[in-house]
């Protein structure tokens, strides 16, 4: 009988998966998401894409601040880093798609070690404070670097043709985007379990003491932005061909602020928390959208009107209602939930 | 020799509202231990009162200023009581994650309650020119500036002299003492997010009637950011000056080295200034809370 998942030896702590069905769930998963573009219109499949792309970010942000527990408030400048870089690269210079991906994710990694260093002696808000700063100083670096971004203007991007595969269609470029996810997935779960994963976890618990323990502070912290740095880059960049366009004002500052909602929501330092709360952030607008057209046509010419406002009002709501009545976010519940299910109708 | 007074002269009056909204999150800093990023758009709120007021009950300057001030310290009270107090004992990053959900929602709200142009603020006073020497000052100007240094006296005084302002002190020193010495803290904190609310709103106003209301407003919540920094977080006069300052430097940056730089021009600085003195000009030391 299972009384609890207690960990017992050191191995079972840094496996991958608890339990093996969880294997045979997740085959399931991505087998339903291969078949999926066959079924899926392409209205429901573009929120798969955006789905996809915003996992990948989101488990970017997810180590920097889930793991090492450094706020960050520009992580909109990585995106738009990788997405210029990508684009740059690509468009503007004709290379390689993966050039162009490698160096979406390898130009954010060197500006985070530019904004990650001087960062070092500051905590909590000070950092989130340096970070927001660096995301509109980016901003401007793009705009006045008219030579090669364009200002202004931005640049048009075309989906990738690597080793003559195109992703120019949508289902091909949502399997592009479902690569890049597991991939990220698996990575970031992996970095969580070895050695470097767990000192960003000793620093975030208590940093004094993960010095002391002979974790050399200031080299995991960098290590952390890059790695962050890196991932939310490759999100820019499959962000900027999703858009097919890439310009300063299609990264809004918002989309710091969600991809922090996203943690939170999810269950902060958890990847299966960052894929929830990806799902559920991104899907809430459309899914209040369905409820409320249920109800009256009234309702709905609302939302048509003021459909952008009553998104980002929903943002700000669910942060709030998540922070007030589940902190742990939606991981939390479901752990809640699990153990409830396994030790009913006993308490523990 | 003309450009660089009139810079200066105009980088003060704007660092004058910079300097009032970055006392609103001196204010409540210094009373809670939170920095409150929705304090931008509280300043934006208050400021489309003050407008609607003018537009649909009275032009005169006084209804205008009383009717704005009421609805700021109801703002502040409300967002206190419904928004921040059930958070009481979270963590500090959760807290602050709450006051830019907060922040989100006030920023939409506008779109949805007013609409998404610029409108002008017009109490009959403020955008007539006054010639001082060669050099052209709008009224609006002028009277910002004395408002942030009156205010800036009265707030000394106050957190000198008063009981209140002593028993903010305190709380703001060591919560916990000043509970068991008989200090309501929950009504300080009410209080802190009142004056907060009205002291940043006050620059909202003022930031209207000089130049115009547009829901690119909330932007100057982070522009009042690094004049805190730079004043001291926990420093409510320090803040007060750390906006003029960051006023002049923005226009001087804009004036002489170009449009874009004025821009970040007060980032830039917040990054030198956390670099160096984390606390600020006026900060004490010991202010690292998370």
């Amino acid at each position: 009988m299972r009384t609890g998942d207690f960990k017992q030896t050191y191995g079972e702590l840094v496996t991958l998966v608890d339990s093996p069905p969880v294997w045979l769930w997740s085959a399931l998963l991505v087998a339903g998401l291969i078949a999926a573009p066959f079924v899926l219109n392409s209205y429901a499949l573009s929120f798969l894409m955006i789905i996809m792309i915003t996992v990948v970010g989101a488990l970017g942000l997810n180590i920097l601040t889930g793991y090492t527990g450094l706020i960050s408030l520009g992580h909109v400048g990585f995106l738009v880093t990788g997405a210029y870089a990508y684009a740059v690269l690509v468009s503007k210079y004709q290379m390689h798609p993966l050039v162009g991906f490698l160096g979406a994710g390898v130009v954010p990694a060197l500006a985070s070690l530019i904004v990650g260093a001087p960062s070092l002696r500051l905590k909590g808000l000070y950092l989130a404070i340096t970070t927001l700063a660096f995301s509109f100083i980016i901003n401007t670096v793009i705009l006045e670097a008219r030579w090669l971004t364009n200002g202004a203007r931005g640049i048009s991007v075309q989906r990738p043709e690597i080793f003559g595969l195109s992703f120019e269609g949508d289902a091909a470029f949502t399997y592009l985007c479902l690569g890049f996810a597991v991939f990220t997935l698996f990575a970031t779960l992996n970095i969580r379990r070895s050695r470097v994963g767990r000192a960003f976890v000793a620093i975030r618990d208590n940093d004094t003491a993960a010095r002391v323990m002979g974790i050399n502070l200031h080299a995991y912290k960098l290590f952390a932005f890059v790695t962050s740095a890196f991932i939310t880059g490759l999100s820019g960049a499959l962000y900027g061909i999703y858009l097919s366009f890439v310009s300063v004002e299609g990264f809004p500052f918002l989309l710091s602020i969600e991809a922090l909602a996203i943690l939170i929501v999810g269950g902060l330092g958890s990847a299966l928390g960052a894929v929830l709360g990806t799902i559920l952030i991104v899907l809430l607008p459309e899914a209040t959208r369905l409820v409320f057209s249920l109800f009256s046509a009234q309702m709905d010419a609302m939302f048509t009107t003021g459909a952008q406002e009553l998104k980002s009002m929903l943002y700000g709501l669910v942060i709030i209602m998540f922070l007030r009545f589940q902190p742990r976010g939606l991981v939390g519940a479901w752990h809640d939930i699990r153990r409830i299910w396994v030790n009913w109708p006993l308490r523990y | 020799m003309q450009y660089f007074i009139q810079l200066i002269i105009s980088g003060l009056a704007i660092g004058a509202i910079y300097g009032l909204i970055a006392m609103g999150f001196a204010v409540i800093y210094k009373s809670t231990g939170l920095v409150n990023f929705a304090q931008g758009e509280m300043t934006m709120i208050t400021a489309y009162i003050a407008w609607t007021i003018s537009t649909t009950v009275s032009g005169n300057v006084f209804v205008v200023a009383l009717g704005a001030i009421l609805a700021a310290v109801m703002l502040g009270l409300v967002i206190e009581r419904v928004v921040m107090r059930p958070m009481l004992g979270e963590p500090v990053f959760a807290i602050v994650m709450v006051t830019i959900g907060l922040a989100v929602i006030l920023r939409s709200s506008i779109n949805f309650i007013w609409d998404a142009y610029p409108h002008g603020l017009d109490v009959g006073f403020g955008r007539t020119i006054v010639r001082i020497g060669t050099i052209g000052v709008r009224t609006g100007q002028i009277a910002v500036i004395v408002t942030l240094l009156a205010l800036l006296a009265a707030i000394w005084a106050f957190f000198r002299y008063s009981k209140i302002g002593v028993a903010m002190r305190a709380v703001a020193a060591d919560d916990r003492t000043a509970l068991l010495m008989g200090i309501s803290a929950t009504r300080v904190h009410a209080l802190a997010w009142a004056a907060s609310s009205v002291i940043a709103g006050i620059g909202g106003v003022f930031f209207a009637l000089s130049y115009d209301l547009s829901p690119a407003m909330f932007q100057l919540g982070l522009k009042a950011f690094p004049a805190t920094i730079l004043g001291g977080l926990d420093a409510v006069l320090g803040s007060g000056l750390g906006g003029l300052l960051i006023g002049i430097t923005e226009n001087l940056a804009g004036g002489y080295v170009g449009s874009g730089m004025k821009e970040v021009a007060g980032f830039a600085m917040i990054i030198v200034v956390l670099m160096i003195r984390p606390f600020g000009i006026f900060g004490e030391r010991d202010i690292e809370r998370v």
